[in-house]
């Protein structure tokens, strides 16, 4: 990886995690290896992610657009989780739920896209 | 034990893991303190309660009136289970799927219904939706007055969910009468009862769908798979018996409440009237300020957090309400703001039981209220009227009688 991953001893390493939301407008955060990508972008109060349910896979209002080259990195999601995507209102072939997405250390640098809306 | 532990003990019958200073009295049925103004008197009544207390009064239980707290418990479902739902306690607690169900079991059930609840299906509603919510209305528009709950806000909900589950609207005014009644039993043969006659009218419509399907909730249901099998008639009657408590009776509820407030605010409704693109975010501050719902979870694990010692078999009631009427998460939590920005609020709860309806509710709270906007600009509370209340897991408010002027 030809990023530097911060580390500090005793403490998750962090990871940067980049956006676009459906407007044009981009931004970035920071993601503690192990939280889910969802609980990530909430403290770090990025637009668009509204998690009613806090991660328990019933409301799909966190849903994300991973960018393609980094879809086919993640672990495949479970048919739950497709089935909640497809009742949403913006479903696309790179769409997750982001409390579903632990991250790890090989995702610094992923980019994702914010839907439109999330009800 | 300390000798004040054991004075509260023998006066109050507080159990022995209660701390003295966790004790706060309060009956979640029939507080005194409690007005019209539900949850206004509730946070009132609470100021100076600890974040998590114990009433002694119905058989004694936990109340946690802080939001963070409320999210975590509702989410740690392996001490905090969802399996027994009534305070007081009672033998044999009525099951209802997926509410009474704790994760992973709930998720099948939860994708069997969330088709119908999803945004897109909720949007096809919206026309049907606003056909009803103008019906209503235009009844009253010419009177100059209405009771706002006996006449649109308790018809306006369960009209649609009527529609939704396939049910016939002769049977309407039945219907509420037995929802109203199961809301106020409190004994187990009641419970029993009632749970008996809701169960019996969508016994008697799974019977007719099997012979003419159509395009309704309950057909839906009767052809679903969860984990390659069919739903069974006895799952399906038990989804059908929360949806129809949880359709009946919470919309009517915040909407009433809401009203009720919006009566006391002619600048807000002003603001409303003359910009109704305002409407979606003045529904969404009468939601933060309206909680109706306590949820009750009952400890399966002993544990120790935030102070409390939890025990087995305790009853936790988390009072919703108290999350949107925090100042701690809402400058002027009593205000009614049309402007801010994050209405912080646990209205439809979180975590795996978070409302299924929500997107239902939110867009039949907006419907009727940008319909009356638009023929009753301005309305105001009948001077000296009482309009009682209903208090408990559930809060309703019983009448709402409005007046307006009417131009000839
Ligand atoms: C403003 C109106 C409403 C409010 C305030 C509300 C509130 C709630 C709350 C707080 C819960 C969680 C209860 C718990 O965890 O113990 C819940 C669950 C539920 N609600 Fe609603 N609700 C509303 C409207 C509706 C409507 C219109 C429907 C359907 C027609 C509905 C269907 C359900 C169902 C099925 C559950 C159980 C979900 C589960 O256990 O997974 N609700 N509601
Ligand atoms: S936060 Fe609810 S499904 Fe992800």
């Amino acid at each position: 990886m030809g990023r530097a991953i911060a580390i500090s001893r005793g403490r998750p390493p962090l990871v940067q995690i980049h956006y676009r939301t459906h407007d044009g407008r981009s931004g970035a955060f920071e993601a503690k290896v192990g939280q889910s990508l969802m609980a990530a972008a909430k403290s770090a109060n990025v637009p668009g992610i509204i998690a009613e349910c806090g991660g328990s896979m019933v409301c799909g209002t966190c849903h994300v657009f991973i960018d393609e080259t980094w879809f086919a990195k993640l672990p495949t999601a479970e048919p739950m989780e497709t089935d909640l995507i497809d009742y949403g209102l913006y479903p696309r072939p790179t769409s997750r739920l982001s409390c579903q997405i632990t991250v790890t250390e090989a995702m610094d640098g992923l980019l994702l896209e914010i839907p439109p809306s999330q009800h | 034990m300390s000798t004040t532990t054991a004075t509260l003990e023998k006066t109050l019958g507080i159990p022995p893991h209660v701390k003295p200073e966790q004790v706060f009295e309060f009956d979640i049925y029939a507080d005194p303190r409690i007005t019209d103004d539900v949850q206004g008197s509730y946070a009132a009544a609470l100021r100076g309660a600890p974040d998590i207390f114990w009433t002694p009064a119905n058989g004694g239980h936990w109340m946690v009136q802080r939001g963070d707290l409320i999210t975590e418990i509702v989410k740690d479902y392996e001490i905090f289970s969802a399996r027994e739902m009534q305070i007081p306690r009672v033998p044999d607690p009525p099951y209802m799927i997926p509410l009474s169900v704790d994760p992973p079991a709930n998720l099948p059930y939860r994708a069997a219904l969330m088709p119908k609840f999803s945004p897109r299906e909720v949007a096809k509603l919206e026309p049907h939706m606003r056909e009803i919510a103008t019906k209503l209305i235009d009844e009253v528009v010419a009177k100059g007055e209405c009771d706002f709950i006996r006449e649109i806000s308790s018809r306006f909900p369960v009209s649609i969910f009527m529609e939704l589950m396939g049910l016939p609207l002769e049977k309407l005014r039945e219907f509420r009468i037995i929802a109203d009644n199961y809301f106020n039993a409190r004994s187990n043969e009641d419970l029993a009862r009632l749970g008996g006659q809701i169960m019996g009218i969508f016994s008697d419509l799974m019977e007719i769908r099997a012979r003419e399907p159509r395009d309704d909730l309950v057909t839906s249901l009767m052809n679903t798979e969860v984990d390659g099998r069919a739903l069974t008639r006895d799952e399906i009657l038990a989804m059908c018996l929360v949806l129809f408590l949880g359709g009946m009776d919470t919309v009517t509820n915040v909407s009433g409440f809401t009203f009720q407030r919006l009566a006391e605010e002619p600048a807000v409704q002003a603001r409303m009237a003359a910009d109704p693109t305002l409407i979606p975010r003045a529904v969404e501050e009468g939601i933060r300020l309206h909680g109706v719902i306590c949820t009750p979870r009952v400890v399966v694990q002993d544990t120790d957090k935030h102070g409390v010692s939890f025990r087995t078999g305790d009853m936790v009631l988390n009072i919703l309400s108290q999350v949107g009427r925090d100042n701690r998460a809402n400058d002027h939590a009593d205000a009614f703001d049309i402007d801010r920005e994050n209405k912080v609020h646990l209205t439809f709860s979180t975590g795996p039981h978070l409302c299924l309806g929500h997107i239902l509710a939110r867009a039949e709270i907006r419907i009727l209220t940008e319909e009356w906007f638009k023929r009753i600009p301005s309305f105001r509370a009948k001077p000296g009227a009482r309009h009682g209340f209903r208090i408990g897991t559930v809060h309703a408010l019983e009448a709402l009688p409005l007046e307006w002027d009417v131009s000839a």
